[in-house]
């Protein structure tokens, strides 16, 4: 029974090798492309799920009131860890900071990232050692844990263990374990970890209450409810110091990744909407590359009718003859599966790259072969379903005797699967452009501040202190034109603090405003306008230490009337700035927010990056041998690194980009094998109104006619799609993607017209070639044949 | 074996009621060979396909086998043929996708019968048919009177009680339609039960009674010596 439902079908697939194709390769395509996505969207659910006591693992949130909002942020402070450790429901504690040094081993230089933390660290989490011990690996406080990506960058194949190794050309280090590569899908990106106490020995640590600056994450004992943990350290900070409007939660480990957003305290989703998005294009994916096999299936219903009919008289009942269409389709599928699995392979560097992530094929899980046959089949019963139903329902006195006749080639059944299709592929095209014309409008969006041509370069080794003589011989070689130093670069924000006061500032409101620190020519080099007052230059005027800028929101944000002159407090009074200058507003973070108030202070402490605007009278790569040659002589054990402004700036726009080229690929491919099917139904439609063709040409119709006539029952079904699209798109972009955007698009009406028109055209398109073919056919052919 | 009482059937469309059969009345004995004849549209047909099983009547008693079968659903009129009744048609109606032998198999297929007992029988039926040689071919490669050879092969496979032929012979040649013929007469004589529908005279001579209908009743029966 089984082997004969398998040779008809095989036979019939050979037999009609135009319907196979298309099927095969819209399913292939949708299988893949579903594939893909399914790859990710299990990759981004597995995230820090493999840590072995994930049920008791926590990161600490920090809960405070600014400007009338109730904040979440998970910066902690660095004494948190260690004061956890006393709570009854705490098995063990630990903190992390990304640190950032300079390794030497023999000749080889290289700068690496990694974090400090202390042995808790690797006791909580499952990060297995090849080499060492990694329960005492941090005991020591020159001892290092590196990854086996790091031990063979810097070893080789040497063994690692007990190996010294040079940090910054100050300390020794020696390797106490090494771990096996930390999987793609971890929040820890690390390549080294070095112990707490170096941090300490370094005077980075404090035990200040008030700064948060690390992240601290808890291993509650078993047993332990999150709820009632939470109850036990919600005051700690309250409790252990003066900062008494801060309460602390734990946030879980499984909700880290795809739950990380906060509003108003309350924990709203984050990543899992896009989760949610790309599963549901996933699926829509697949079904319109269902419908292709359910479409053209029952399309060409009357080239299988004669072979229902006689099985039926032949004694074959309903159900056999389901299982016979279904064994057909899930046959299809299987094939389609096959080929899907090698697109995929071939795919998934590429996707990779586009997704940023390490996906590879688990060939040996048999739950991925589990997956995958539960895919083939569950695929097979959607397609197969309807034809499957609807082939077998046939009347076999009507298909034996040639009474029968399949309704006109779009019947309603089918007309709505098709509106259906082409609404998705509509949907689509309308979210990509309005997706690339937010990206667009967001890029040219000015920055405040001149990119083109703008350099920086972390601080680092003898760079600080020979920074007077680097700036000089920067401009003398002609290799810049303008140097100034900064605490940050300046496409980040990576210092705030609500800790100002100024006069008539309301003493109950926290105020929080971006902080930089600048020395002279920082407005010179970043092309930034002076609205009002000068920049800060202490050549000149000696007490510009104490001076600051403002940017204008600053101003609004302080009521300002007249900002020169004014006198910016700090610690209570302890510290006094003046204000000497407004600059125009720049973009400091993120392009799609208003800017927010900034305060630029002058020269005092803390700088980590020097920009330098290259000179413009030389080449790009004159420029930088020059600098290199600067940087090389006063810096010698550092590698001259730097990164241009534009390039960095650039990134800032990398998850939209990267949502906007997903989006276009989804995009295409669904238009593509909605237009496969359409393509398929209307070779159908031409075969089964021949004759009515060719009547019509005898009585006179032109060629014209015919092709328009035949374009026009698709061309309903495509505004159809539209009509119902449209709306919906709009709705779901304007209030899910745009409202997450402060500074945003209009949608303009411009983005339906050409989506719609452009699916018009694809449509048309596709289908010309049949009716076209069908139109020009010679009638007495056709009448000839009947 | 068929006794069929005041039978109707009407075909409705949206403006008009046609009648098909129109309160008719036969009866056919096990082991008779009885043609249906009349003009177009006369319901022979219709009536042929009633007493098939494939369609059910409007009105009026068909009792087949002493049971009463004119309200039987689908699946009990399905199953009731598979094992009583095959069926020969003008335009043979073999699965162009399979080989002679797996067309003949496949009622056996339906009924359950195992495989090795499936190939004894589709073989043994096939030689009977003398078409054996052919039983690797596909039905395009065969001639009209060997397509139809394999048609009734395949309608005896199971050795039905009942064959029902329309017009058997209405796509071939004279030869091969009187080569048709003999094949049915010699299914009769080994005892199987036939009912013709025929426009053929000459075919109709091989049966042993003519049923002639007209406007969806009988008008004539006769007997043939």
């Amino acid at each position: 029974m089984f082997k004969n439902y398998l040779k008809i079908a095989w036979r019939n697939l050979l037999k009609n090798k135009g319907f196979t194709f298309i099927n095969v390769s819209g399913l292939t395509i949708g299988m893949a492309s579903a594939a893909l996505i399914l790859f990710w969207i299990n990759h981004e659910v597995g995230y820090d799920q493999f840590h072995e006591k994930k049920d008791r693992l926590y990161t600490m949130y920090n809960k405070a009131v600014f400007d009338g909002q109730l904040w979440c942020w998970n910066t902690t402070p660095k004494i948190m860890a260690k004061t956890l450790r006393d709570y009854p429901q705490v098995e063990e504690a630990t903190h992390t900071t990304n640190c950032f040094f300079l390794f030497n081993v023999g000749e080889k230089k290289l700068n690496v990232s990694g974090m400090f933390t202390d042995s808790g660290f690797l006791k909580m989490f499952t990060f297995p050692a090849l080499k060492g011990n990694p329960n005492t690996a941090l005991n020591d406080i020159y001892s290092i844990v590196v990854t086996q990506k790091l031990a063979k960058k810097l070893f080789g194949t040497e063994d690692a263990l007990g190996k010294t190794i040079r940090l910054d050309s100050v300390d020794n280090f020696r390797v106490t374990a090494v771990l096996k590569d930390i999987p793609d899908n971890s929040r820890f990106k690390f390549e080294y970890l070095l112990p707490w106490q170096y941090m300490k020995k370094i005077g980075q640590d404090d035990e200040y209450w008030g700064n948060n600056s690390v992240q601290t994450y808890a291993l509650l004992k078993a047993g332990v409810t999150e709820a009632a943990a939470n109850k036990q350290i919600k005051d700690i900070t309250r409790s252990h110091s003066d900062q008494k409007e801060t309460d602390v939660f734990l946030h879980p480990i499984k909700k880290w990744r795809l739950y990380s957003k906060f509003e108003n305290g309350i924990n709203t989703g984050g990543r899992i909407t896009t989760i949610r998005v790309f599963g549901v294009i996933a699926i829509f994916i697949l079904v319109i590359a269902c419908i292709n096999f359910m479409n053209l299936s029952t399309a060409r219903s009357e080239k299988r009718a004669k072979e229902v009919g006689i099985r039926k008289v032949s004694g074959a009942p309903r159900g056999f003859l389901i299982g016979q269409f279904l064994a057909e389709s899930i046959m299809i599928s299987l094939i389609a599966g096959i080929l899907a699995l090698i697109i995929v392979y071939v795919s998934l560097p590429a996707f990779n790259q586009l997704t940023e992530k390490e996906l590879f094929i688990p060939y040996a899980d048999p739950y991925f072969w589990l997956a995958f046959f539960g895919f083939v089949i569950l695929t097979g019963v959607i397609a197969g379903s309807y034809p499957a139903f609807y082939l077998s329902s046939f009347n076999p006195v009507k298909v034996l005797k040639g009474t029968f006749k399949a309704a006109n080639a779009l019947v309603t059944p089918r007309k709505a699967l098709v509106v259906f299709q082409f609404m998705i592929a509509i949907g689509l095209i309308i979210c990509t452009i309005i997706i690339k014309n937010q990206l667009k409008h967001a890029q040219d969006r000015d920055t405040g501040y001149k990119k083109d041509n703008l350099v920086y370069t972390f601080i680092s080794g003898e760079i600080d202190k020979h920074y007077k003589l680097i700036r000089e011989e920067l401009i003398s070689s002609g290799a810049a034109v303008s140097v100034t130093k900064t605490s940050a670069p300046i496409t980040q924000g990576w210092s705030d603090s609500w800790g100002y006061d100024w006069q008539g500032k309301d003493p109950n409101a926290k105020i929080d405003l971006n902080v930089f620190n600048v020395d002279g020519d920082f407005t010179k080099t970043m092309g930034l306008k002076i609205v009002a007052g000068r920049d800060i230059d202490v050549k000149n005027f000696p007490t510009d230490t104490s001076a600051v800028l403002l940017n204008e929101a600053s101003v609004k944000t302080m009521g300002f009337k007249d900002p020169i002159g004014q006198i910016i407090t700090q610690d209570g009074g302890n510290r006094k700035w003046t204000v000497v200058g407004v600059v125009k507003d720049f973009i400091l973070q993120s392009p799609y927010e208003p800017v927010k108030g900034m305060i630029i202070q002058g020269p005092r402490m803390w700088f980590n990056v020097i920009h330098y605007k290259l000179n413009p009278a030389n080449t790009t790569s004159k420029n930088l041998k020059l600098a290199e040659a600067v940087f090389k002589k006063y810096n010698p054990d550092y590698p001259f690194d730097y990164k241009f402004i534009d390039e960095d700036y650039a990134t800032k726009f990398a998850d939209e980009q990267r949502t906007g080229t997903l989006a276009t690929l989804f995009a295409g491919l669904t238009i593509f094998i909605s237009c496969l099917g359409l393509f398929g139904l209307a070779t159908y439609m031409a075969q089964n109104r021949v004759k009515e063709i060719g009547v019509r040409k005898v009585l006179g119709a032109s060629v014209g006619r015919i092709t328009a006539l035949l374009s026009a029952d698709f061309l309903k079904l495509v505004i159809i799609s539209f009509a119902i699209a449209a709306p919906l798109a709009w709705y779901f972009m304007k209030e899910y993607w745009l409202n997450t955007y402060t500074y945003r698009i209009d949608i303009s009406i411009w983005v339906f017209i050409i989506s719609g028109l452009l699916t018009i055209a694809i449509a048309l398109l596709t289908i010309s070639f049949q009716t076209i073919k069908a139109a020009i056919a010679n009638p007495v052919k056709s009448l000839r044949s009947e | 074996m068929i006794k069929i009482t005041d039978l109707e059937k009407f075909y409705r469309t949206e403006e008009v009621e046609t009648i098909a059969l129109n309160k008719l009345s036969i009866e056919v004995k096990t082991g008779e060979f009885v043609a249906i004849m009349g003009p177009s549209g006369c319901g022979k047909s219709t009536l042929l396909n009633i007493i098939g099983l494939l369609d059910d009547p409007d009105g009026g008693s068909y009792i087949f086998n002493d049971t009463e079968v004119a309200h039987f659903n689908e699946r009990k009129r399905a199953d009731l043929r598979k094992h009583n009744i095959g069926f020969v048609f003008q335009s043979f109606n073999l699965i162009d996708e399979l080989t002679v032998f797996e067309n003949v198999e496949l009622p056996l297929i339906y009924t359950g019968v195992a495989a090795a007992d499936r190939v004894k029988r589709v073989e043994e039926v096939l030689d009977k048919m003398q078409i054996m040689h052919r039983r690797n071919h596909y039905p395009q490669q065969l001639s009209g009177g060997q397509q139809q050879r394999v048609a009734i092969a395949r309608a005896v496979v199971n050795k039905p009680k009942l064959i029902l032929a329309d017009e058997p012979t209405g796509n071939l040649d004279s030869s091969n339609g009187n080569e048709v013929m003999e094949l049915l007469t010699d299914l009769n004589e080994q005892g199987t039960t036939i009912v013709m529908v025929t426009h053929s005279e000459h075919d109709a001579r091989y049966s042993h009674r003519i049923i002639r209908l007209l406007d969806g009743h009988t008008v004539m029966e006769n007997i043939m010596i």
